[in-house]
């Protein structure tokens, strides 16, 4: 590792004013091997770990709002989660393995938009606004291609808020070597409205499907979903999987995401 | 060592793997370790045994001929003197009992083996597995194995062994392979894209063995290091060309493959 300065941040004010041209550190599950890689070499970083205002899950009825800092772990364990979208806590309780589930953090999962990442595709599903310092963004406008997002420099993710849903389920095929999401589609219905997202087959990340979303507001089955096919054009391919059969597998997860919804 | 000399467990030290310490040795090849080293340190007790009957002799006041050994003692024939392994063997390093001139003092022994024949380890390994023909994932259910090993001298580590091989046997079946681009650079070099077999790919085995002691070596036994390695691959792929019906299918037999292979199977084409 080479050398660079740490600050704990206290408040969301320090975190976004003592941040300059350096990197939030969260879970630090990306951005630490990124940094011993030299593939980021940021020299200032501010660690969020000690925020209190970004920790913690909440529901009103309608919307669950959980704040940026919250490990996967605690999202798979929430009552409040499972009460109000349980396939949420059931996608973050898949992520990695135990480790990760108890460093990693929603806030920098999304921020940092892998396109193999599991909360994408939840969020995009669902419909999530993510909330920053500075303003609100919706999901559709927030994941912006690979490793990609709205988010503009030195700006905080503070909070995710998730409208609740009649149904949502969150399904993949992992890759059998990183266990991350080959391919993996959320699936959410709030009456007629279906919403289908797709992560890690799409050659620019997190996308939604849809052929699918329509076939599915008039069926929610899923039978609605037969003969439906995704061109491979566009998808990813490697060693792991074509994008003929990642293809294949969406079509194969977003059933299975209707039929556990 | 332990059961023949008739002394405790701890009082044997292994040393092993130090090449200032064993003269010579050719490797670990073929299963061999266990049939060839240990029959050469079966010999080297023989003659250890041999020379502790005659520093016997002379503590117990007996001829040669009438000294027994047994469960860690020396006796003489017909009589009721005895003397444990221990004080034979401080005694001959001494050598107050006997004529240093006469017989060598000192208890220490080596010996080589050059065995008569290889040893023919069998078994039988027997894998049932799953194939899911939407994602082609292959779930391998239960693993049956018997092997005869000849006489086990240490079962636990016997059947480890047999567990990792039939892991190492699996990974090559179905997820394991090393890939390099076009320009020759190595895809697979971290184990973020090389499949590693874990637990969630393998099964609870089910291990069995028979004994039948090995004729070309003076312990009976043969070889086991390598038995659960080479017989989980074909178990593996014969239990899925079996399910699938056709035989089109390389290793690894990764998901993709295998969904691939089921689109051209008879028995799916029949169930649909
Ligand atoms: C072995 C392993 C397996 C994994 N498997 C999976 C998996 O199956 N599925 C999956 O989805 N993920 C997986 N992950 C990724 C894991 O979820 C990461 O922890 C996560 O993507 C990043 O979260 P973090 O809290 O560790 O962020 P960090 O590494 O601390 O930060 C990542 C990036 O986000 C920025 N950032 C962090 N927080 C904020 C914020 N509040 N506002 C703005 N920017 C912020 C940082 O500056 C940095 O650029 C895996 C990781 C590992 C190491």
């Amino acid at each position: 590792m080479y050398a660079f300065t740490h600050h704990a941040a206290t408040s969301v004010a320090d975190a976004v004013s003592s941040v300059g041209e350096g990197k939030f550190l969260a879970g630090g599950h990306t951005l630490i091997p990124t940094m011993k890689q030299r593939l980021a070499m940021p020299g200032h970083l501010v660690d969020l770990n000690k925020v209190a205002e970004l920790k913690g899950i909440s529901d009103n009825g309608s919307v669950l709002t959980v704040k940026a800092m919250s490990r996967h772990a605690e999202v798979a364990d929430s009552d409040v989660v499972t009460k109000a979208i349980p396939g949420l806590a059931a996608l973050a309780g898949g992520i990695g393995d135990p480790q990760v589930r108890h460093r990693g953090t929603i806030g920098g999962s999304i921020a940092n938009n892998d396109p193999v990442a599991d909360y994408p595709a939840g969020c995009l599903a669902l419909g999530a606004t993510i909330v920053t310092n500075k303003r609100r963004v919706a999901a559709d406008d927030f994941f912006q291609g690979l490793f990609t997002t709205a988010l503009e420099d030195g700006e905080l993710i503070t909070a995710v808020e998730f409208p609740h849903a009649d149904k949502f389920a969150y399904v993949k095929f992992r890759n059998p070597a990183s266990l991350y999401a080959l391919v993996g589609v959320a699936v959410a219905r709030r009456g007629s409205d279906v919403r289908v997202a797709v992560t890690g087959a799409g050659s620019d990340g997190v996308f939604r499907w849809k052929e699918a979303e329509a076939a599915l507001a008039g069926n929610f089955s899923a039978g609605a979903l037969d003969g439906l096919k995704v061109s491979a054009a566009g998808l990813n391919g490697d060693i792991h999987g074509s994008a003929e059969y990642r293809a294949h597998l969406i079509g194969v997860m977003a059933k299975r995401a209707v039929a556990a919804a | 060592m332990s059961s023949r000399l008739g002394i405790p467990i701890d009082n044997v030290s292994i040393v092993h793997g130090d090449t200032d310490k064993v003269q010579m040795g050719m490797g670990t090849y073929g299963s061999r370790s266990g049939a060839v080293g240990m029959a050469a340190i079966s010999k080297a007790l023989d003659k250890i045994e041999a020379k502790a009957k005659k520093v016997a002799a002379h503590v117990l006041e007996a001829s040669e001929g009438d000294i027994e050994f047994k469960d860690g003692k020396f006796t003489v024939k017909g009589t009721d003197k005895a003397a444990d392994f221990g004080s034979i063997a401080l005694q001959a390093y001494i050598a107050h009992k006997f004529n240093g001139q006469e017989l060598e003092p000192g208890l220490k022994e080596s010996a080589f083996w050059d065995p008569t024949n290889f040893t023919f380890p069998a078994g039988v390994h027997i894998c049932e597995l799953e194939i899911d023909p939407a994602t082609g994932v292959v779930t391998i259910d239960r693993w049956t194995a018997v092997d005869d090993f000849g006489n086990v001298i240490n079962p636990l580590i016997v059947e480890g062994q047999v567990h990792g091989g039939i892991a190492q046997g699996v990974g090559q079946a179905l997820l394991e392979g090393a890939v390099y681009d076009a320009e020759g650079q190595l895809i697979t070099a971290s184990y973020m894209d090389y499949t590693m077999p874990r637990a969630q790919d393998l099964p609870s085995y089910n291990v069995g063995m028979t004994v039948t002691a090995c004729p070309s070596n003076p312990l009976g036994i043969k070889g086991c290091g390598e038995a659960g390695a080479i017989a989980s691959p074909p178990a593996v792929i014969n239990a899925i060309t079996n399910a699938l019906g056709h035989e089109n299918i390389t290793m690894p037999a990764t998901s993709e493959k295998v969904w691939r292979a089921v689109q051209s199977s008879a028995h799916k084409q029949a169930a649909e």
